[in-house]
């Protein structure tokens, strides 16, 4: 590793400041949410700032101006306290945690939820071991992993988890909100740039908790209404005899038990719904890219991908093959 | 004093030794000597652990370990260093020192003592056979449920953390109850309360903070081992039951353990630098009662863990403005160290760097620490390695700085032979870089949107380069401990030279010989002033005629 550094000046500046970092910070926001809250943040770290070169400052000046000469044993001037210099740093903290208080208060009130509007989206996401449902009630959709919002709409989001404690978190967008299961928790979000924002579960979850992450996808209204029609309809028929085997495999084999494909008699709910598999660019828990060699990596052995995950299966080449010919139709 | 006659006709005389003689030992001394070399076992485990962590993190996909080996590493990590190491360092210290600094000749329950020991290191062993038994604890020192109900955590790692947390629990409260009573009871005749050294000071306070509070890790406890064992349905929410109700349970006993964990090192600290600067200790009652502060507020910020649990507005800001409130009688501390230091004849010996370094990292932990009760900003930083950054610059820059400073200054005391002071500063130095170099960016990582506690993060994320720095720090700590080794082993080698007073000290511990004899004191001190010594070797200046 070469030690450049311009380059970590730059990664500490972006760092402080925001701007456009590699990373997913929420000091490079792209809603008002995470806009308010880096915006205290940024304050608040300029306040720590100064008190912690103001102090350790002091400190430092101390130790070179006080250190003990050699030879001189005579005891220094004994202070056992002054009561007034006392009473001013009880008080300045005081003062400062005051202004801290106000501050939290108001970017508490910025960042609420609005109340609901008849044109606000709604979401209800659902937290599983170790990969994210996202299902919009009144458009009648379920996706897995990959949320898609309009840019610039108001989203309100319940969240409920079937398993475990999970926390739904995209820096760029808002804080974390932890989804816990019986109890139903709410936030809201509103994209204001368009792009694809990195998410990922807060809280400890179990074996494979890094790898329950999950994108947002801030698109245009038009991008997402039609997204919306094409999640609208249901899985399409098989053509060829690969497809066909597939297909059955799907609909009525051991994949049903878990997995929904719309329009068909699989409608299991411990896994992601498929209808739509290939319209997403990841899968599990958004960790691996969607394409034909790691679905069949996935298909030959799940647990080696991801330690620990549901799906349990040991398929057969042709099977394999059989599954993949369909799959990749599903767009 | 009649309790102390009671409790002297048992105790061993200082040449028996053998084995024996100390699996049978109620001296303080021996106690205190065997939960510090027990711990510092404990903590050489628990750092080959964070090693083995910082292997798997120092680049995006890294294949050292499984994530089941990873999540039992690294609950095991915290769980090591919270219960097993830094708990008993301050248990070894306080009781040492306890008795010497307030002039008693042992513990007020002797016997006791010893149960606590023993009680520890069966549980520290105990738990940690888990590991041939089919699987570690592996849901974090916070063992949040219901992650940790059978039907999501089959192996039996959660049964040995639990029953291992009843046990320690047991263990710290009998030890805690002894520190109570001792203090209150076996005070040499003249040591007020308000004249008692600060490490006692902080001692009591954290025993009245274990006391208090380890009665709801206790509860949170038993009721899971109902759930795994008998299947009670508390945590389980198919059935009825609360998820929440483990966090709140844990963190009203988790944020008093904070404390529990600090204010020793703070006592410590406070022994040090005044001996160190020649001068006492600046606003000893403001030192003292900001303890007693921190220990009640303690009580009242559990909740400022579950900020993003969905509580409603007023818990949030009810919660916030009680965290923000600590940041005062702890800003209280480190103006009075500082103020003790003012103008004072510093000598940087190793335990004196030591205390430095506290004050110094602790800083930045306190101020780190004010970001996470500003509620908007914890819903970005909870959960992520700014945390881990925070709780280190306070646990490590903080308590386990405080902890060597300790062991720096008290080493003469126990042994007779004084560390080096050479490979001292070697030690220091290396630890304090390699500690900025593995926390520092944790901040940074915490920002960019690191969450903690995962086993492995993909590339282009930008979090690869910081994670490399952590892991060359972490080595660094590592080589830092190993110095501290060399160095014990190379001090011990010289012959002892039995200083009863090697740092020109302020309190009676100075008085009797090192190590001191089975009795402590041949004659129990009486006390006029903070600083006994000093008023024997300044009787001009005595503190008792001119300052307080």
């Amino acid at each position: 590793m070469k030690f450049d550094i311009k380059r970590w000046v730059v990664l500490g500046a972006s760092l402080l400041l925001g701007g456009c970092a590699p990373y997913p910070t929420f000091l490079d926001p792209a809603s008002p949410i995470a806009g308010h809250e880096a915006s205290l943040y940024r304050i608040i770290l300029i306040m720590a700032l100064v008190v912690f070169v103001l102090v350790e400052g002091a400190l430092i000046l101390i130790l070179i101006r006080d250190r003990g000469r050699k030879g001189d044993n005579t005891p220094p001037k004994q202070v056992y306290g002054n009561t007034r210099l006392e009473v001013t740093w009880t008080a300045i903290p005081i003062l400062l945690v005051i202004a801290l208080f106000v501050m939290t208060v108001q970017t508490m009130h910025a960042v609420a939820a609005p109340a609901p509007q008849k044109s606000d989206l709604n979401v209800q996401v659902t937290g599983h071991q170790w990969w994210w449902e996202f299902s919009y009630p009144a458009l009648g959709i379920t996706t897995a992993n990959e949320l898609h919002i309009p840019v610039g709409g108001t989203v309100q989001i319940t969240l409920a988890s079937v398993d475990v404690i999970h926390s739904f978190w995209v820096p760029q967008l808002s804080g974390k909100t932890d989804v816990i299961p019986g109890q139903t928790n709410h936030m809201w979000l509103k994209g204001e740039k368009i792009g694809v924002y990195h998410g990922q579960c807060a809280e400890f979850c179990g074996t494979n908790h890094a790898n329950m992450r999950f994108k947002v996808i801030v698109e245009s209204q038009a991008d997402f209404n039609a997204w919306a029609a094409s999640q609208q309809k249901d899985a399409p028929q098989p053509q060829t005899d690969a497809e066909k085997q597939g297909y059955k495999m799907i609909t009525t084999g051991i994949c049903s038990n878990c997995h929904t494909l719309n329009g068909t008699d699989a409608k299991g709910t411990i896994g992601p719904n498929l209808t739509h598999l290939f319209s997403r660019t990841s899968f599990a828990g958004s960790t691996f890219d969607l394409n034909q060699s790691n679905l069949r990596s996935w298909l030959q052995d799940t647990q080696a991908m991801k330690p620990g995950n549901d799906m349990v299966v040991k398929l057969k080449p042709d099977e394999i093959d059989a599954l993949i010919a369909y799959l990749t139709q599903l767009k | 004093m009649s309790v102390q006659a009671q409790s002297l006709p048992k105790m061993q005389d200082k040449s028996e030794s053998g084995l024996l003689s100390w699996l049978m030992t109620v001296d303080h001394k021996r106690i205190g000597i065997m939960y510090l070399v027990t711990a510092f076992l404990f903590f050489l485990v628990g750092g080959t652990e964070a090693l083995l962590m910082r292997l798997q993190l120092a680049q995006p996909n890294g294949k050292v370990l499984t994530p089941d080996q990873y999540n039992q590493i690294f609950t095991m990590h915290g769980t090591t260093m919270i219960f097993l190491v830094v708990m008993p360092l301050a248990a070894g210290f306080g009781n040492y020192f306890v008795p010497l600094l307030i002039g008693a000749r042992d513990m007020a329950f002797p016997k006791l003592n010893a149960l606590s020991y023993w009680t520890y290191l069966f549980a520290g062993i105990f738990m940690y056979s888990s590991f041939v038994f089919g699987g570690a604890p592996n849901d974090g020192w916070f063992s949040y449920a219901p992650l940790t109900e059978k039907l999501y955590s089959p192996t039996h790692g959660m049964d040995f953390w639990a029953m291992g947390i009843l046990l320690l629990g047991i263990a710290t409260t009998i030890g805690s109850i002894n520190f109570i009573v001792t203090i209150i009871q076996l005070r040499a005749p003249g040591m007020t309360i308000n004249r008692m050294p600060m490490f006692v000071w902080t001692t009591f306070v954290t025993s009245f903070l274990a006391v208090f509070s380890l009665p709801s890790l206790t509860t949170a406890v038993v009721l899971l081992l109902l759930d795994r064992q008998l299947g009670a349905h508390f945590y389980n929410v198919a059935q009825g039951g609360t998820a929440l109700l483990w966090q709140h349970l844990f963190w009203f006993f988790g944020h008093p353990e904070v404390y529990i964990l600090i204010l020793p090192a703070m006592g410590m600290v406070s022994e040090i630098i005044p001996v160190f600067s020649g001068k006492p200790l600046f606003g000893y009652m403001a030192v003292a009662y900001s303890a007693v502060a921190i220990g009640f507020l303690g009580f009242t910020v559990w909740a400022h863990h579950m900020f993003a649990t969905g509580m409603p507005a007023t818990s949030l800001l009810f919660f916030s403005a009680d965290s923000f409130l600590i940041g005062v009688p702890t800003g209280v501390k480190i103006f009075a160290w500082m103020g003790t230091m003012w103008k004072g004849k510093l000598r940087f010996s190793s335990a004196m760097l030591f205390a430095i370094g506290f004050v110094a990292l602790f800083l930045i932990g306190g101020l780190d620490g004010v970001h996470m009760a500003v509620v908007p900003v914890d819903w970005q930083i909870t959960d992520t390695y700014y945390v881990v950054a925070h709780i280190h610059y306070v646990l490590f820059g903080g308590a386990i700085f405080g902890i060597f400073g300790a062991i720096y200054y008290w080493f003469p005391k126990i042994t007779g032979h004084r560390l080096q002071e050479g490979i001292g500063k070697w030690h220091f130095w290396i630890m304090f870089i390699g500690m900025n170099l593995v926390f520092m960016p944790m901040h940074f990582l915490g920002i960019a949107g690191m969450p903690r506690r995962i086993y492995t993060y993909g590339d282009g994320l930008g979090w690869g380069i910081w994670n490399f720095v952590e892991t060359i720090g972490a080595f660094a700590i590592a080589i830092s401990v190993l110095v501290f080794l060399i160095n014990f082993f190379v001090s011990m080698r010289k012959p002892a030279t039995h200083e009863s007073d090697p740092w020109d000290g302020y309190t009676l511990e100075w008085t009797t010989s090192s190590p001191p004899p089975a009795y402590n004191f041949a004659e129990i001190p009486s006390v006029r002033s903070r600083r006994p010594v000093w008023d024997q070797k300044h009787p001009e200046m005595a503190d008792w005629k001119v300052g307080e």
